[in-house]
């Protein structure tokens, strides 16, 4: 039935064929046979190119398509068709599958044609239509064919002869048409017959133009430029993806603040929370679990563990008696650790010597106090004493021994010699038999009866000393003068010196011989005295002791009472200080002054600081004066000040009797002026009271002023000129010293002087250029200060280096000007300056947020991207973050905005 | 004539639409005050995260402003009052204490009051920052602490010595007092707390409260500062001027001004040894100063019988009163007292810093006045003389609105301890005493000979060489110059040329030879012979 419905189709496209050429231009050629195809065209086209054309039938006669007609002879039914089929079966094989590497693989070979070919060459023909309809089909037909027919007889029985007839039938046709074109037709052989009809010259246009077109094709872009163009439209996807983002993160960023939710249930918070929660899961938690909950053991835990507590009970001072025992011990232990270290480290041999032998006499005491010990002793000895007589190892036995020997003792020096004694000493001291108790009583018998003597006469024994004494000294006396005469000590000075000493040691040991001899009389004097004598030797001692303290003493203190005495006049200021008449510490130069001044000082009651401080004025002024040059000239200048008191100078003769001479001045201008110096604060009661009462007498009329004397105004008038001046001394003293003046050119001290060349010349140029430029940079210095216009100011312009920490050295990150920096700066965000409502958004942290608050991720929602904000805070995460995205699923944009809760509620209930 | 005195009651609200209008401009008036300064121009930069920052910081000040500037309105509600004439012929100064006493309420006639103390000579007086209480230091030792506010005396007591000088420290807890060696510290039940034995024979003291520091002139010309939390001496000056007792602090920047015998006038801060500046303002001694609330202005008077106003930004005088003056004393409303002798003036600013004479007042005759001092928050003046103390009223002197947050009269035990923390806690280091405070965290000029740091140079270096690498464009060589490691080399020798004068910078900030210092070649040494000049020294001032 699918069979005779195509039919249908094929023959009305037969009818319409020649009217209808685009439905042929569109047609597309399969795959498989565009290698056949191709060749195909070549050919026609080097036959277009020989000459003129013709038809494809006369062609056939004149034999120029020869061969082709032998291979399409032979083929029956749409032979050719076929036999193309196969063909292209066994061209694919190798090459073109890539299974044949041998070479470099191509894309796409010039003969073939893209898989995208559109054949617009293709035959119009009906019968080529029909052709190539059944090209590809007939076979499947065929097999089609059967296998409907045997369908057909499965399903209703019938044999198969009765469905064949229709096949024939159709065979019949095939065959019939395949006799008229059994070759190619080309589309000019279908334009051939439309001559001369209207339209034809157009057509035949439009194919030809066709035909000039080139036939080669694009080859397909390389894979790196197809994964571009790929990546480039998947791009504008993604892109349009993630912009939607951009205005939610834009919001985000611009906001000074973000608020995470705040009132968010967080769980736990402490741990004990979270053990009470705990659950056993795992096979082992549940073990142990079950035993620790296990009613008997926790029975039996609670008698033991009561019990064993009691048995654990220790008293609090027990405890502490222990640990201050154990700490008594380490320290103890600590402090031996430490001497033994320090003691480790003595090198000194002495030290150990004297070590050893405290050792030995501890050893030798333990030895007579415990026989037990004694008895190891005598053992240790016994051995080493075998040891020794077998050995024989200090008996000049060893190497170094032998070798000694064998140079010869007398070629030695004293140590080697020693040495070597001593070792042999050693080896009779071990070699020695070990005496029993009695040997060791009886041999040191001998000295302890000597000891006996010496305890029963010490004097005797002194004597024995001091007779041996006087003896050597007498000795050395007659020895006298044997000075060597040779070398060095031969020479002159050297004797004379030698005689000198020699005989000051002459005279010294003479003295020593005479008091050996007083002593010795005493000695033996005393002897016969006895005990009481010592004793009253020594309270001797004491009382002279006491009778030298009590003068020794005296005198001392007299010395130093001398000496402080001295040191009284050396700074008098000082005990009169202590003294108390003047507490305050005046620099010293007046206290020495106000000496001499005394009896006119120390009587007046008026003395106090303020005239103290009048002469400290003075003491300035004169100071000053002696700076300023000025006339000679002699004024008398005062001025008040406060209540200081001035006197001025200029004529500065000896300051001593200057100032003994305004001390002098002193009381009587301050009762004086008590009446103009209207300064209240007085200095004693009785003058306050005389104050108060001049005043009440003066400022009867004029309280405040009085018409001063003539002399009086022209002192003000000289004060305030000085005054002036004073303060343009001082600015110019500052200036220079903020400004230095540029050093004066000057040559080396001696430099050039002997030839008086340089003296002529002068100072070289650059010296004297360099000094200009100097002078001209510190005068534009001057003329740059704050102060350069104003004579009557100085402002200070050294750098506050303390200051420099407050203040920014660069702009800080983000500000580029200094400007907007300081333009931010300038609002204080305090407490102090701004009330309470304001101050929280004055000073709002970026972000605010609970601690243990899981930030979720971000979630979409539409933004208007002119929105300004408005709103210096941003919420981020909702109260309830689930809710609210269902909400947005809903109603999409009324979501989007923060709608509270109540209208969130409302708008979901609707 | 026409007097007006500091009205209570808020001003009645009509809903006329133009005062409506009348009430916004205000606020916007007020606000723009409390913007502090311009908006910041933001076209200039460039930076767009930046400049969006700072619009968003720009909002929120203009909010804050513009709360605050509500906040004003609607919490200060009484304006100072103050005398006006009637007539063009009337004159302020003419209206007697009798005449005002009268006419204002009960409890402002209270405030005007004399005590008579005769005996223990000249009394100085100093009121607390909020105004509740006043110290009374008679000169032969008498010292009291008077509620003026509660008319209550809490403590009298004789030190029997001589006091030259009271102040108030942090509050009415502890004041210090110069005797006549040593400055004393007392509390307020009278027990002596600290004998401050550094600053001898001191003559005048002045607290500096936002910094805890006592300062103090004294007898050998010196000029002390003590930090009153620490114990610590912060500095000690000698001002080589002499001995004064003329002393004043600007409230605005803590400087502290003193007044010499030489007409001079000069000002310190604690970190540096030589006056910051140095005024010739009389040609005589100065015997009194004292500074505007403002900080601008600052009055002295001198023995050249002048009492002249001074404009600290122009260093001009700009007026200045015939007269002489013992004492000077600025209100917060900006009202100059002066007293001389029995006679009292007090000047006022009529706008423009024009001054002229406000008020005037005289005690009895004899009695000479030795300090005034306005009382802060009321219209009070106090005036300390020999035979005592007397307050008289002068309309429009004192702030009328207190902030709780600067001084209240009112604050109770607790809100004063608080406060006292909080004060401990903000305190200011001595360094931050500046001409100009405001200058604090902005960007510093750098000095010309200045040597940058290290972490300077290395910063400019690693800018250079990021600079190099973006920039730096290394031509293609021919072939076998080309190579990547080739390239790499001739990469890495820019970055060195780029680093080399940083690097050669830095040796030398490290091992940088001490510069010799230049002798200065004084005169005296011109007269020596040149081999001998060298060794000319500075003679000792």
């Amino acid at each position: 039935m699918a069979d005779s419905t195509e039919k249908n189709r094929k023959k009305q496209k037969r009818t319409k064929a020649k009217a209808v050429e685009s439905t042929f231009l569109s047609k597309t050629r399969k795959p498989e046979k565009k290698g056949k195809r191709k060749g195909r065209d070549n050919d026609q086209r080097k036959r277009r190119g020989g000459g003129p054309r013709l038809p494809n039938v006369l062609r056939q006669e004149l034999g120029l398509d020869a061969k082709r007609n032998s291979s399409s002879d032979s083929d029956s039914e749409g032979g050719e068709d076929v036999r193309d089929f196969y063909e292209l079966d066994e061209e694919v094989a190798q090459e073109e599958s890539g299974k044949n590497r041998r070479f470099d693989e191509v894309e796409n070979y010039q003969y073939e044609l893209p898989d995208d070919f559109e054949d617009e060459e293709v035959p119009s023909d009906e019968g080529e239509d029909d052709s190539d309809k059944s090209e590809g089909e007939d076979q499947r037909d065929k097999e089609d064919g059967e296998r409907h027919l045997r369908m057909l007889q499965d399903i209703t029985g019938i044999p198969k002869e009765a469905f064949d007839g229709e096949k024939k039938k159709r065979e019949e046709v095939l065959l019939s048409q395949a006799d008229v074109r059994s070759e190619i037709v080309t589309i000019h052989d279908l334009l051939a017959p439309l001559q001369g009809m209207p339209g034809y010259s157009s057509l035949r246009k439009r194919v030809l133009q066709q035909e000039k077109q080139p036939m080669t094709l694009q080859a397909p872009l390389p894979k790196s430029e197809r994964d571009k163009v790929q990546r480039k439209v998947s791009d504008k996807f993604a892109r349009k993806e993630i912009t939607k983002w951009e205005g939610v993160v834009k919001r985000n960023r611009e906001a000074p603040t973000l608020f995470f939710e705040q009132d968010q249930n967080l769980g736990y918070s402490t741990v004990g929370a979270i053990a009470s929660g705990f659950e056993p899961r795992t096979e082992f938690e549940k073990q142990m679990a079950q035993l620790r909950q296990d009613p008997e053991l926790v029975e039996a835990y609670k008698n033991d563990g009561a019990k064993m507590l009691e048995l654990n009970k220790v008293s609090v001072k027990d405890v502490i008696d222990r640990q201050n025992r154990l700490a008594k011990m380490r320290s103890l232990l600590f402090r031996h650790e430490m001497k033994a270290k320090r003691i480790k480290k003595i090198k000194s041999k002495t030290y150990h010597k004297i070590k050893k032998k405290e050792r030995q006499k501890a050893a030798s005491a333990e030895l007579e106090m415990n026989p037990e010990a004694a008895k190891q002793q005598a053992i240790k000895q016994e051995q080493k004493r075998a040891e020794e007589r077998l050995t024989l190892k200090h008996k000049n036995s060893s190497k170094w021994a032998k070798r000694i020997l064998k140079r010869g003792l007398d070629v030695q020096d004293d140590a080697t010699r020693a040495a070597i004694a001593e070792q042999l000493q050693k080896h009779e001291e071990l070699k020695r038999k070990m005496n029993s108790m009695n040997n060791n009583e009886s041999s040191t018998d001998e000295e302890s009866s000597d000891d006996d003597d010496e305890e029963e006469d010490e004097s005797k024994r002194a004597l024995k000393a001091l007779n041996k004494a006087k003896e050597k000294t007498a000795k050395v006396l007659e020895e006298g003068d044997e000075a060597p005469k040779k070398g060095l000590f031969a020479l002159p000075f050297m004797e004379r010196g030698l005689k000198k000493r020699q005989e000051e040691a002459y005279e010294e040991a003479r003295q020593a011989l005479e008091d050996y001899d007083a002593t010795l009389n005493q000695l033996q004097d005393e002897g016969e005295e006895g005990e009481e004598e010592t004793q009253q030797n020594s309270s001797a001692v004491k009382m002279t002791g006491k009778r030298t303290f009590g003068p020794a003493k005296k005198p001392v203190a007299q010395e130093y009472n001398k000496r402080k005495r001295l040191d009284d006049f050396g700074k008098d200021s000082d005990s009169e200080e202590e003294d108390g008449e003047f507490d305050e510490p005046v620099p010293q130069i007046i206290e020495d002054k106000n000496d001499k001044t005394e009896g006119v000082q120390l009587g007046t009651a008026l003395l106090d600081e303020e005239q103290v401080m009048a002469q400290h004025a003075i003491f300035r002024n004169l100071d000053d004066m002696e700076k300023a040059v000025g006339p000679k000239t002699s004024y008398e200048v005062a001025i008040f000040a406060g209540d200081s008191f001035r006197k001025v100078r200029s004529d500065s003769g000896h300051s001593n009797k200057a100032t003994t001479s305004s001390v002098i001045h002193t009381s009587k201008p301050s009762h004086e002026t008590k009446e103009t110096d209207q300064s209240y604060e007085t200095d004693s009661d009785t003058e306050m009271v005389e104050g108060f009462l001049t005043t009440n007498l003066i400022t009867d009329q004029k309280p405040d002023y009085e018409l001063p004397s003539q002399a009086e105004l022209v002192r003000r008038v000289f004060a305030g000129d000085d005054v002036a001046a004073e303060f343009e001394r001082d600015k110019l003293e500052t200036l220079n010293e903020e400004n230095p003046e540029p050093e004066k050119p000057a040559l080396v001290p001696g430099w050039g002087q002997w030839t008086h060349v340089q003296k002529k010349k002068g100072l070289p140029d650059w010296m004297v250029r360099e000094h200009e430029e100097k002078k001209r940079k510190r005068g534009e210095a001057l003329k740059k200060r704050k102060d350069a216009k104003f004579d009557h100011v100085i402002i200070s312009e050294t750098i506050n280096r303390k200051a420099e920490k407050l203040m920014a050295t660069s702009l800080p990150f983000p500000f580029t000007s200094k400007e907007a920096y300081e333009g931010n700066m300038r609002m204080p965000i305090g407490p102090d300056f701004n009330p309470a409502s304001a101050l929280s958004a004055l000073n709002r942290p970026e972000i605010i947020k609970k601690p243990g608050l899981i930030i979720q991720p971000i979630e979409y929602e539409e933004v208007d991207p002119d929105e300004t904000h408005d709103q210096p805070k941003r919420i981020i995460q909702g109260a309830k973050p689930k809710q609210s995205s269902k909400e947005k699923s809903k109603k999409g944009k009324l979501s989007n905005k923060l709608v509270p809760k109540t209208l969130g509620k409302k708008v979901k209930s609707t | 004539m026409g007097e007006k005195e500091e009205s209570n009651e808020p001003q009645s609200l009509n809903p006329a639409s133009n005062q409506e209008e009348g009430i916004l401009d205000k606020l916007e008036k007020k606000a723009k005050k409390y913007l502090r300064g311009n908006k910041t121009n933001l076209k200039n930069l460039r930076d767009k995260k930046l400049k969006g920052q700072l619009e968003v910081r720009e909002k929120i000040y203009g909010n804050a402003a513009k709360v605050a500037a509500r906040a004003e309105e609607w919490l200060k509600p009484s304006e100072e009052g103050l005398l006006e004439p009637e007539n063009p012929l009337e004159r302020t100064y003419r209206i007697q204490q009798s005449s005002i006493l009268p006419e204002v309420d009960v409890l402002s006639v209270s405030k005007a009051f004399d005590m008579k103390l005769p005996d223990l000579g000249p009394y100085t007086i100093r009121y607390l920052s909020n105004g509740r209480y006043m110290l009374l230091g008679g000169q032969k030792g008498h010292l009291a602490m008077i509620d003026v506010l509660k008319m209550d005396c809490i403590k009298e007591f004789q030190v029997k010595e001589r006091v030259r000088d009271v102040v108030f420290l942090q509050n009415d807890q502890l004041f210090a007092v110069a005797q006549k060696k040593f400055t004393y510290v007392y509390n307020r039940h009278g027990t002596e707390i600290h004998c401050l034995k550094e600053n001898q024979h001191p003559l005048k003291l002045e607290y500096l409260e936002k910094h805890f520091l006592l300062v103090g002139t004294n007898n050998f010309s010196q000029l002390h500062y003590q930090d009153i939390s620490t114990g610590q001496v912060v500095a000690n000056y000698r001002t080589g001027l002499g001995p004064t007792s003329v002393m004043c602090s600007n409230p605005y920047n803590s400087i502290i001004s003193l007044g010499h015998s030489g007409g001079k006038l000069t000002m310190w801060k604690p970190t540096s040894g030589k006056p910051l500046i140095t005024m010739l303002c009389h040609h005589g001694p100065i015997t009194a100063v004292a500074y505007h609330p403002s900080g601008n202005l600052v009055a002295t008077a001198g023995m050249d019988k002048k009492v002249k106003i001074w404009d600290l930004r122009k260093f001009e005088s700009i007026h200045s009163i015939p007269g002489h003056a013992q004492t000077l004393d600025f209100s917060q409303k900006g009202l100059l007292a002066l007293a001389n002798g029995s006679r009292v003036q007090v000047w006022r600013d009529k706008g423009d810093q024009d001054f002229g004479l406000y008020m005037t007042h005289s005690i009895p005759k004899g009695y000479q006045v030795g300090t005034v001092k306005f009382r802060p928050y009321e219209d009070v003046l106090g005036l300390g003389h020999s035979m005592g103390f007397s307050s008289i009223l002068i309309p429009g002197s004192g702030e009328p609105n207190f902030d709780s947050w600067v001084a209240n009269p009112y604050e109770t035990s607790k809100q004063r301890s608080k406060k006292e923390v909080r004060a401990l806690l903000d305190k200011l280091p001595p360094e931050s005493i500046m001409l100009d405070p405001g200058s604090i965290g902005m960007v510093r000029e750098r000095q010309r000979k200045e040597k940058l740091t290290k972490r300077e140079i290395e910063q400019q270096m690693v800018e250079a060489v990021v600079e190099v690498k973006s920039n730096v464009e290394i031509k293609n060589k021919t072939k076998g110059r080309n190579k990547p490691s080739k390239r790499a080399k001739r990469k890495q020798e820019e970055v060195f040329n780029a680093k080399k004068p940083f690097l050669e910078k830095q040796r030398e900030t490290k091992e940088g030879p001490p510069q010799k210092k230049r002798r200065v070649l004084l005169e005296v040494a011109e007269d020596l012979p040149k081999s001998l000049q060298r060794f000319a020294k500075k003679k000792p001032m």
